[in-house]
């Protein structure tokens, strides 16, 4: 109980901090005297062909995470790993109903870990290589590959559940808050664009982004349900574009079964990502924003302190640059080891 | 645990707060000198792109038209600033032809004054200001003109619409040539017509800053716009015709659509 009101003490602590950062940008925002009409959702594509741009939110290219794949495993624990991710996409190259799509894989093998730096705070490091091709409306193949952004965030965990693998049989809950950064690291080629159907075909953002993260779970004997938020706070990059602000939910229910020496967890999940609008010169671009509503299944399977990890994602309903861009799915596989 | 959540709720709350902000400003407090105003016309179809020599679906009047040529001409080129002041494109340099034959179909305005723009207004085809400056006051105009079809002779004029293909309908059920060919007959017939587009968002130009508008065509709209309806079953060439053609540049003018702006880059 003592635990408790000390919890809610830095809990207070931490929101305030957290309120604080947020007014500071949105006043920020909303200093500038130069604010013009938002655009009507339905005004206009983003579209250009023939050698010209098309915007796109940042659902896919840029981001370390994929998206609501989010930074941890969805279990709760530390580990090491690899994970790789795969995302198809498509979009229209033209403004037009009869338009071709073009089809988009981004491809990430990320260097991840969960490292628990003291009985309560975590550290969070995500560092990505991305691989991406497209094949452009005159059948060339564009490939983009290196670095991507790396994230690091830190994690405090308001309660905290036992240790793993212990099987108790009192419910236990756990919630970690946290923030960190997503550093330029990966490439923002604006050249990438010209000919090019989406900006977000990019190694990465260009810019220094602000993430505050959440993660809550339950478990009660080898059940349990794991939900998670986070918001990624976008800013300007040196070529003068911002990519729009995100917000990705996930809520998983999942068991655990014990086969000998083996534990195999199935997950099951739906997720939202939110994505803001896109800014070039400060000036809103029509169309970049968007959401989408996925499913989620995925397995994990571990022995001793290694765990294997199989997800899938499919979308139930996406509205994505105003349908111009579709997720067709996405895929991940992880390797950990458990710390 | 009950106030944990509750704080939780409310930092969430926040969150959802600052997603839906919709900040729409720039970093510069003023735009200073000028930039370029490009303006892409992409031509289609009754939504679909146009491709020249490929069937359309059947229009309202039953009938599946195939484009061959699509060509017009563009000028007087005015855009209309938050305050209402109306900045007119140099006359001389005003004068545009758009081809889906030699892909030509995207313009650009130099040197347009700092400022965000509300409304963006020009003329189909050549006002009869400039035609009665005689063929020397035409300029290299002229030349490009007769290069893409666009004249008659210079005592019939310019042709402000070339707009020919074949089509089938109901009756005529094999593929029957049409032309259209419209525009001002001499000075005894004006068929001149302007446009105005209010802009979806206010396009921005300035040192730096150069944006594009992009314009969506629907060449449709010829046969069947918003007051007349023309039937090919009916009549195949319309040139001269002091009913039709009329109408033709009606119907011409109101094909134009603003898809949308792109602020910021002169893409």
């Amino acid at each position: 109980m003592t635990n408790d009101l000390q919890n809610i003490r830095t809990l207070h602590r931490f929101i305030a901090f957290i309120g604080i950062s947020l007014y500071t940008t949105i006043s920020y925002g909303n200093d500038n005297p130069k604010a013009i009409d938002p655009t009507p959702t339905e005004c206009a594509n983003h579209l250009h062909y023939e050698g010209e741009y098309f915007d796109f939110c940042d659902t896919c290219g840029c981001g370390s995470s994929g998206g609501s794949m989010g930074y941890g495993t969805g279990l709760n624990n530390n580990f090491i790993g690899l994970r790789y991710i795969g995302q198809e996409y498509r979009s229209r190259d033209g403004i037009f109903a009869d338009s071709p799509w073009i089809t988009e894989n981004f491809n990430t093998v990320q260097a991840w870990a969960n490292i628990p730096v003291t009985k309560r705070a975590v550290l969070n490091v995500i560092v990505p290589y991305q691989f991406h091709n497209r094949i452009l409306p005159d059948n060339t193949e564009q490939n983009i590959n290196g670095i991507g952004d790396i994230s690091i965030l830190g994690y405090y965990n308001l309660l905290k559940a036992r240790p793993d693998s212990v099987v108790t049989i009192k419910p236990e809950h756990y919630l970690q808050l946290g923030g960190g950064i997503k550093m330029p690291t990966g490439k923002y080629d604006k050249d990438n664009n010209e000919g090019s159907v989406n900006p977000s075909f990019q190694l990465g953002n260009g810019s220094w982004d602000y993430i505050l993260a959440m993660n809550y779970g339950f478990t009660y004997r080898n059940w349990g349900v794991s939900a998670m938020a986070n918001y990624t706070i976008k800013t300007k990059n040196p070529k003068n574009y911002q990519f729009g602000n995100q917000l990705n939910l996930g809520i998983n229910a999942f068991k655990t079964y014990y086969v000998s020496d083996f534990a195999i967890t199935p997950i099951i999940g739906v997720a939202e990502e939110i994505y803001g609008t896109n800014q070039e010169l400060g000036f809103n671009i029509a169309d970049t924003k968007g959401d989408i509503f996925l499913g989620k299944l995925s397995v994990e399977a571990s022995y001793n302190r290694y765990a294997l990890g199989l997800t899938g994602m499919l979308p139930i309903s996406q509205n994505l640059n105003s349908d111009k861009v579709e997720l067709r799915n996405r895929l991940s596989v992880y390797l950990n080891i458990n710390l | 645990m009950k106030n944990s959540l509750l704080a939780l709720s409310a930092v969430f709350a926040l969150f959802m707060t600052s997603c839906s902000s919709d900040d729409n400003a720039s970093d510069d407090d003023s735009l200073t000198g000028s930039g370029e105003i490009s303006i892409k016309y992409d031509n289609g179809f009754n939504g679909n792109d146009l491709v020249l020599g490929t069937a359309n679906a059947a229009n309202a009047n039953g009938e599946a038209i195939t484009v061959n040529r699509f060509n017009y001409i563009v000028s007087n080129f005015r855009l209309v600033n938050a305050a209402g002041e109306e900045f007119t494109y140099a006359k001389d340099d005003s004068y545009f032809i758009i081809s889906q034959e030699t892909e030509d179909d995207q313009i650009a305005l130099a040197n347009i004054p700092a400022g965000e723009y509300t409304t963006l207004k020009f003329g189909v085809g050549i006002d009869q200001e400039k035609y009665l400056q005689g063929a020397e006051g035409q300029g290299d105009f002229l030349t490009l003109a007769e290069d893409n079809n666009m004249m008659w002779s210079w005592q019939a004029g310019y042709k402000f619409l070339n707009f020919e293909g074949t089509f089938t309908s109901e009756t005529i059920t094999e593929a029957t040539e049409f032309k259209i060919h419209m525009g001002s007959h001499g000075s005894s017939l004006d068929n001149y017509k302007e446009v105005t587009l209010e802009l979806p968002n206010n396009v921005v130009v300035g040192d730096g800053v150069d944006s594009n508008i992009h314009l969506k065509i629907d060449a449709s709209k010829i046969l069947v716009g918003a007051t007349n309806s023309i039937e090919l079953t009916e009549k195949q060439v319309i040139m001269v015709d002091a009913e039709k053609s009329p109408q033709i540049a009606v119907n011409t003018s109101e094909m134009f659509v603003v898809d949308h702006i792109h602020n910021g880059d002169g893409h």
